[in-house]
């Protein structure tokens, strides 16, 4: 799904989160939302998935005004920076939350829910744990199982907030590439924010610099590194 | 976060509905309203049916004086006695390690779980004329069921866990570093509790030792079962009211009812001031 | 005394603290619940069951159990509902309301149990209301009930609302994002997380309710077999001083507290487990 970012900005009372900033982000594409803590960009993330609403601007999907669109209508899988599992539900009902949440009449029998959320079990190569419950997981476990629950709803995008944040290095490396992976198997439009500049330039086709509020630079990590458009991106990405 | 220009379906997602929000936020206050202001409020109503005049008079009966004076003394020894032995308890539970401490503190909170008339009962049993110890006791000249004894030990049964309980979790939360340095800079017990362990718990002594006045005051089955209920000796202020309620005294009753809820809202005062005002120094979850 | 230490420590005070405990424990707890139950042991199981195996306590335990059982629950619901709105809405007087959740604690039973009378008496101002509708609620089972309402009110608020200030907004906002209506969200994944709290609640305010005694005898009316309370038959057996009779009745009052609070933990351990804090 093509996205569109059409001058969004947002207050908080009297801080000002994000001054109108405008972003296309091609149907497919990997996309990275870099910047330090207050850039904005987990604002930014927040008002695509419908969590946030902006104070001025649009958010376009496939061309089709969404601004006003509700966070169930979006259908946008959303992987928490602290995963946000239900901690009484197990992975399996985690999984299969987003399905069971439907209305009767588009709700899929159980059989159809037992079978995608194996698929998606094996989809983040863990086949064994569907009983288990959230406690019993250790952190990168318990990260791809909430991007199973993200792709369980069949989302349109695929947004994530600081995916990787809250692990040890070595875990980490990991399971960018299962991102990467997942993303190419899917195809899906997905935005990750991250304040890691290591990690957007690896994983992203497109980054997005951002930083009090605004975009500094967008483009393909090797034109960043080659030519940063402004003095705080040449800082930020030497750092 | 929600946004007040914004259409109305733009609210946090985490938010219920504004017309859901207010239909709850009405039931709680009818529930309230009904089920706690208006009994509280009828107190007052009734104490002043026939005027302030009569309410007043009412109090200076002897036997509401006499009921007042008791239920006064009755505080004065239980509530020192449990603070005594909360601060002890709390002392014992968090600064040492020893085996059956799980026990110990279940036995504690025993009271929590008795029905008070049950420990009405379980006194009488121990302490009525009729058991070795109450005999004896008897025949020394000095009862303790029927007389005043009986209704401390009442008093102090029903309000035993209240001071520990509230120290306790404030003392685990604070450890142990504090005391242990003072002790290495050559103090002596007593003066590590009186400079470094008493004015880290003030707050929450106090907090526990109003609610166990609060208790003490009003604390009518247990009191009711080992007091004998002997007007102008053993009948302490919610007996008075029961005896002067059953003999139709309603303005009586209620203007005596009065001092005692007027009482429990200074306690509800006090109390909610320490929660606004030293809420880091109490202890987290609170048990009744 | 020091036989009790695991540990030496350097901390004073261990023999002073422990006497003073153990002394204070054993003379107004030890003691006399040791006396209810040697009255008892000497009354013997088959003099228990005799007394209690008669209708009238039989109706007695039944009306405590049940009644405080239908008053334990609505403060269940109502509590809950309670502490969602203290801990979640802004409406002016709140923090006025919040203390007010405790007045049932901060007032005397005798004081609530006449004050409540008053209420719901016929010529009482709901009392009156009631009565143009046909119903009677002082003297009745109703009137019983509104008492155990009001005494164990605070209990589920109070432990439900520390939870629902700890609930991370994350969690809610996924559900959303999985499609989930505000309604689904409720039931299926904060409902859940507060029941360990609530439970809690749910099994202080039950004790409470179970024995309780000063609020409830003056609404009762306190007719045998219909509107008497366990209690208040203990009472009556020591007035006619009748110890055995009373020790039983208090022995099975006991017991059945005992049992329900078990079974409340045991389901507490199951559901805490679950969700994973040990």
């Amino acid at each position: 799904m093509h996205i569109e970012i059409d001058e969004i900005a947002k207050e908080f009372g009297a801080t000002t989160a994000l001054r109108p900033v405008s972003l296309a982000i091609p149907s497919g594409a990997l996309v990275a939302l870099l910047g330090p803590s207050g850039s904005g960009k987990t604002t930014l993330l927040r008002i695509l998935g419908g969590l946030e609403f902006p104070s001025s601007g649009r958010v376009l999907f496939d061309g089709q005004d969404a601004t006003g669109m509700t966070v169930q209508e979006r259908r946008a899988g959303f992987v928490f920076q602290s995963y946000a599992l239900f901690k009484h539900m197990t992975v399996f009902e985690n999984i299969a939350y987003g399905l069971r949440a439907r209305p009767r009449a588009s709700r899929p029998p159980a059989a159809e829910i037992q079978r995608r959320v194996s698929k998606l079990l094996d989809l983040i190569q863990l086949p064994q744990i569907a009983r288990r419950f959230p406690s019993q997981l250790s952190g990168g476990q318990r990260q791809r199982v909430a991007l199973a629950r993200a792709l369980a709803i069949e989302p349109r995008m695929l947004l994530l907030d600081e995916p990787f944040g809250a692990l040890d290095a070595r875990v980490r490396k990991e399971l960018r590439q299962g991102l990467r992976e997942i993303h190419d198997t899917t195809g899906l439009t997905t935005v990750f924010v991250t304040h890691d500049q290591d990690e957007a330039m690896e994983l992203a086709d497109l980054v997005v610099v951002m930083s009090m509020g605004r975009i500094e630079q967008i483009g393909r990590p090797q034109d960043i590194r080659a030519r940063p458009a402004t003095p705080f991106v040449r800082e930020f990405i030497a750092a | 976060m929600s946004d007040t220009q914004a259409p109305a379906r733009w609210r946090a997602v985490t938010e219920e509905s504004r017309p859901a929000r207010i239909a709850l936020i009405a039931v709680a206050l009818a529930g309230l309203g009904v089920l706690v202001l208006a009994p509280l409020a009828v107190v007052f109503a009734e104490a002043l049916a026939k005027g302030a005049g009569a309410a007043i008079a009412s109090l200076g009966n002897r036997d509401a004086q006499s009921a007042i004076r008791l239920t006064l003394l009755v505080a004065a020894i239980a509530v020192p006695l449990n603070a005594v032995f909360g601060i002890a308890a709390a002392w014992t539970i968090t600064k040492f390690d020893f085996r059956g401490k799980a026990f110990l503190i279940t036995l504690i909170d025993l009271p929590f779980s008795v029905s008070p008339v049950v420990a009405g009962l379980a006194l009488v049993l121990l302490f009525g004329t009729n058991s070795l110890i109450g005999g004896w006791l008897v025949a020394q000249g000095f009862p303790i069921i029927f007389a005043l004894p009986g209704i401390v030990l009442a008093s102090v049964f029903v309000t035993f866990p209240f001071v520990a309980r509230e120290l306790i979790p404030v003392m685990i939360e604070q450890g142990r570093a504090e005391e242990e340095a003072a002790l290495t800079l050559g103090a002596s017990g007593w003066r590590v509790f009186r400079t470094v362990t008493l004015p880290n718990i003030k707050w929450a002594l106090l907090y526990g030792v109003l609610l166990c006045n609060a208790r003490a005051m009003g604390e009518f089955g247990a009191v009711a079962v080992v007091s004998g209920k002997i007007r102008g000796v053993t009948a302490t202020m919610p007996i008075t009211i029961e005896m002067m309620y059953n003999e139709y005294l309603s303005v009586a009753a209620f203007s005596l009812a009065a001092v005692l809820a007027a009482l429990g809202l200074l306690t509800l005062a006090l109390k909610t001031v320490l929660e606004w005002r030293h809420a880091d120094q109490l202890a987290a979850t609170r048990r009744y | 005394m020091q036989a009790l230490r695991i540990q030496k420590s350097p901390m004073p005070g261990f023999a002073l603290g422990m006497g003073i405990t153990l002394t204070m424990l054993s003379l107004i707890v030890i003691l006399p619940v040791g006396a209810l139950l040697a009255q008892g042991a000497s009354y013997g199981a088959e003099g228990i069951w005799q007394t209690v195996n008669t209708p009238r306590v039989w109706a007695a335990l039944y009306l405590s159990f049940r009644l405080a059982f239908f008053a334990a629950l609505f403060n269940l619901v109502f509590g809950t509902l309670l502490a969602w709105v203290l801990a979640r809405y802004e409406f002016p007087g709140r923090r006025l309301v919040d203390a007010m959740v405790d007045l049932p604690f901060a007032l005397p039973t005798a004081v609530a149990g006449i004050a409540l009378t008053a209420l719901y008496a016929p010529n009482g101002v709901f009392g009156s209301l009631a009565k143009a509708l046909g119903v009677k609620i002082a003297y009745t089972q109703w009137g019983i009930l509104i008492a155990l309402i009001f005494v164990g009110l605070p209990f589920v608020t109070r432990t439900v609302q520390p939870v629902i200030a700890e609930i991370e907004r994350e969690v809610e906002e996924a559900s959303a994002t999985l499609g989930a209506s505000r309604l689904y969200t409720l039931y299926r994944v904060i409902l859940p997380m507060l029941m360990p709290a609530a439970l809690t609640g749910f099994a202080l305010s039950l004790a409470r309710a179970v024995g309780e005694y000063g609020s409830v005898i003056f609404i009762a009316g306190n007719l045998p077999l219909k509107t008497e309370i366990a209690p208040l038959l203990i009472v009556i057996k020591l007035e006619e001083f009748d110890y055995n009779g009373a020790a039983a009745i208090g022995i099975a009052m006991l017991l059945i507290s005992f049992t329900m609070l078990l079974a409340i933990n045991l389901i507490q351990i199951w559901s805490r487990r679950r969700i994973g804090h040990v």
